[in-house]
């Protein structure tokens, strides 16, 4: 039962600070030094709990990195350089990018990914949110429509623009003075689709709007804004995902129940628990009878996803979005959203998210 | 007089092999009395060295004197100076021997009358020779008692650790694995391992030349060759290793060592691909301290180009490698003992051309040894390197974090925890610690501390502890 508490800065410096007190007192036992990181990626360690999402439980099976073995001695050197990059940015309250540490040391991390991970091990380990280790991530993200905010340095954002978006800010939790009268969030998954509804003008035509796309898989900032606008303007929050198991897969992120094995430390923060599915949905592509060479059929692998997506402890409680993906499962048939086109080839912004929107076509 | 015993020891020692196919047990005791007459004068140029070789134990079992005759007579043309009968040896001797190793199976006496025999020089190298053969058949144990111009010394000589190594042909061996090398300081007590672990090279079949073949050698020659890798570092994994000095040793079919120098390995090394090795140079040395007799010594040199900073500041240990080439003869037209001892005569009187005529097959083997070896080797070196390079980053950090720290708490703990006085002190005693910790990491092994002699897993036979 853990709600969620700032942690101060000299919090984190502390605990910092206990960790290498253990490894000085390995040593001045003559003992190896060894860290403990809870292990992320184990089932057993996450439970859900419906207010929050999906979390990690306070009982976790731990992985040990040992500093005299040869295949691990390298991870515990990027642990600990790591913590002494934070340890730094924390003091002085300044911040920097995943990027920023991965090239500062290209040698010792060898790729972007493994600073990522330790990253969030840390953040697992010292129990703190990733962003109060004041690293970022480099976000991909865009955003558009009716938006305006102050980013932590006082540069001012203006999303209004329909030719070009705006990439999504790496610091959220610096963002301050947001002004919008958009009436809903719209969460589009694909860059394409994204890209599309701007050249359509979309943000203006319909209502005062503001779109986000997170490219694909999105990235924490991405979810973070969303986030952020929730809980600053209290609007709906819609998504446009592809009628396949990866768009779900998609959805349920900005949900965070599918980062298992990333972020579910963070959950209690990064959770959006009402994104409602707008489209496309399985039960549409009969409705408006989607040409059938439009369609593609679902692979093995599909099915799988499917069924294994079905068992997941979030979706007991979305009859509607379970009956969705049966319907799919039954018509053995996905469908991206250009699939639209295929009826003509302006539909999804002239006729099909207008009468969503009006008619309240989502669930 | 060496040669003579060297026979004497053939004779037994293709005896028992014959035995030994019926798997019984090797082990036993080797008795071997010398001594000058005194009533002979003292001068030195007039020496007559009475010798009695006694046997008994189950390396014997069976032996009948009797069946030895022709055998016996073969034995004694072929040493010619000799002089049969000779006086008896001491009665009191051979009943001390007896008291430990059974009734005797074989007993033989003959004098030899040559001048050089009443030095320590070739003392020293008759201690050499039998130090040699109780490397590969450590199950007997031999006790020399010299009486030379009134000075009388006893030695015996007795393995700690044995291992016995199964070959091919249901060929047993008992090597002497006792590794006497000190442990390096950092080591704790018992856990040290004190032996070798023997292992099975290649088997080459060798070609044997026309000119030996007309002097009457046929059949099948092999060379089995095992290697023996001192001292054993299995326990530290993290510890770097040098080789250093290579000893090779060629032993007869019956498992007696050949002595004298061999040009063939001597002039071995010259054609080792010490590039394909990542080495500078082999090449052949006299090795003052030399333990065993008729081997060929050589030492390793590996890059001068190496950082010599960083060479000193990693712990390495430095290993020596035993070659032993055993070889082995069967021919089914000779297995009469006389026929045997002729055989293995050829051999060694035309061991060079035997060699010779099989140069690249050997040179490959010695070179494959030499390769296994240091890539176990080069493996360990590259782990070490790791481990350095991140405890440099560990050390690193810590010392970011605590040298920047405004928690006196903290600082303060970390100094005491360490017994240390200020930061610079704490760094230095953290980084000792941290190369000793992970150099010298201890991983116990069961074949290094086990009491039981093991057997090599193609002979699986239950054999009693006899360390």
């Amino acid at each position: 039962s853990s709600t969620h508490i700032s942690i101060s800065s000299q919090e984190i410096l502390n605990r910092i600070e206990s960790i290498i007190l253990e490894i000085v007192t390995s040593l001045s036992k003559a003992e190896a030094p060894v860290l403990a990181l809870p292990n992320r990626s184990s089932w057993a360690n996450i439970s859900f709990d419906s207010a929050i999402g999906l979390q990690m439980s306070s009982r976790q099976s731990v992985t040990t990195i040992r500093a005299d073995c040869p295949s691990s001695v390298t991870k515990f050197a990027q642990i600990l350089k790591i913590l002494s990059v934070i340890y730094r940015l924390v003091q002085s309250n300044s911040y920097a990018t995943k990027r920023d540490i991965y090239y500062n040391n290209t040698k010792l991390f060898g790729s972007q990914k493994a600073v990522d991970s330790i990253v969030d091990d840390i953040s697992c380990m010292l129990k703190v949110p990733r962003r109060s280790l004041h690293v970022l991530a480099t976000s991909k993200g865009l955003i558009s429509g009716d938006l305006c905010y102050m980013e932590e340095d006082g540069t001012r954002i203006d999303c209004h623009s329909s030719s070009t978006a705006v990439s999504v800010s790496s610091n959220i939790s610096g963002i301050k003075n947001i002004v919008s009268s958009a009436k809903f969030v719209m969460i589009i998954e694909k860059d394409a689709t994204f890209q599309r509804l701007l050249d359509d003008d979309f943000c203006t035509k319909i209502s005062p709007c503001i779109i986000i796309t997170g490219k694909g898989v999105p990235d924490v900032n991405s979810r973070l804004m969303v986030k952020r606008l929730w809980d600053e303007l209290h609007i709906p929050i819609f998504a446009l995902v592809d009628a396949d198991p990866h768009g779900i897969i998609h959805l349920l992120e900005y949900l965070s129940c599918q980062t298992y094995f990333a972020m579910s430390f963070e959950a209690h923060s990064l959770t959006v628990p009402s994104v409602m599915w707008l489209g496309l949905l399985p039960s549409d592509l009969q409705r408006l009878r989607v040409p059938k060479d439009a369609l593609i059929p679902l692979t093995k692998r599909d099915e799988s996803k499917l069924c294994s997506l079905l068992e997941r402890p979030y979706l007991t409680s979305q009859p509607e979005w379970q009956k969705e993906m049966k319907l799919m499962q039954q018509s053995k048939v996905k469908a991206e959203i250009q699939s639209l086109t295929a009826i003509a080839p302006d539909f999804l912004t002239q006729i099909y998210l207008p009468n969503k929107l009006r008619y309240g076509g989502w669930i | 007089m060496l040669k003579e015993m060297q026979q004497v020891l053939r004779l037994i020692m293709l005896m028992g092999k014959q035995r030994q196919k019926l798997g019984l047990r090797t082990g036993g005791g080797l008795l071997l009395l010398l001594w000058t007459d005194t009533e002979v004068s003292t001068q030195k140029l007039n020496c007559t060295v009475n010798c009695t070789v006694a046997a008994a134990g189950p390396w014997c079992a069976g032996i009948q004197m009797e069946a030895l005759q022709p055998a016996l007579v073969r034995l004694k043309e072929s040493m010619c100076p000799c002089v049969w009968p000779c006086n008896e040896p001491d009665p009191e001797e051979l009943s001390a021997f007896t008291d430990l190793y059974g009734s005797l199976r074989f007993l033989l006496s003959f004098q030899v009358k040559d001048t050089r025999h009443c030095t320590s020089e070739w003392q020293a190298h008759l201690e050499a020779f039998l130090r040699t053969f109780t490397l590969a058949n450590a199950g007997i144990q031999i006790h020399l008692k010299l009486k030379i111009n009134q000075e009388a010394s006893l030695r015996e000589f007795s393995v700690k650790v044995k291992r016995r190594v199964a070959l091919a042909d249901q060929l047993l061996l008992t090597l002497d694995v006792t590794c006497s090398a000190p442990p390096p300081c950092c080591v704790k007590k018992g856990c040290w391992c004190v032996r070798g672990h023997p292992a099975i090279g290649g088997r080459l079949p060798l070609s044997i030349p026309p000119q030996t073949m007309e002097q009457g050698l046929f059949g099948d020659l092999s060379v089995q060759v095992v290697t023996l890798l001192t001292p054993c570092l299995l326990p530290y994994p993290n510890v770097a290793t040098e080789l250093t000095h290579i000893q090779v040793l060629v032993y007869n079919p019956s498992n007696i060592p050949v002595t004298g120098p061999s040009g063939f390995f001597q002039k071995l090394p010259a054609v080792l691909d010490c590039q394909e090795l990542g080495l500078y140079r082999v090449y052949c040395s006299s090795f003052k301290d030399l333990v065993y007799s008729g081997g060929t010594v050589y030492t390793v040199e590996k890059d001068s180009w190496d950082d010599p900073e960083q060479e000193s500041s990693l712990p390495t240990v430095q290993q020596s490698l035993l070659l032993f080439f055993f070889l082995q003869h069967s021919d089914p037209f000779t297995s009469q003992l006389t026929d045997l001892m002729a055989t293995e005569m050829l051999i060694e009187l035309h061991l060079e051309d035997i060699l010779n005529n099989n140069r690249q097959a050997l040179v490959a083997a010695v070179q494959t040894e030499l390769r296994n070896t240091l890539k176990s080797q080069n493996h360990r070196k590259k782990q070490q390197e790791k481990l350095h390079a991140a405890a440099e980053v560990i050390l690193g950090s810590s010392m970011s974090i605590v040298s920047s720290s405004s928690n006196m708490d903290f600082r303060n703990a970390c100094l005491s925890r360490m017994k240390v006085h200020d930061t610079h002190e704490l760094a230095a005693s953290l980084r000792e610690s941290l190369w000793r910790v992970t150099s010298w990491k201890f991983v116990p092994k069961a074949k290094c501390f086990s009491t039981k002699m093991e057997v090599h897993p193609e002979n699986d036979e239950p054999t009693t502890a006899e360390i």
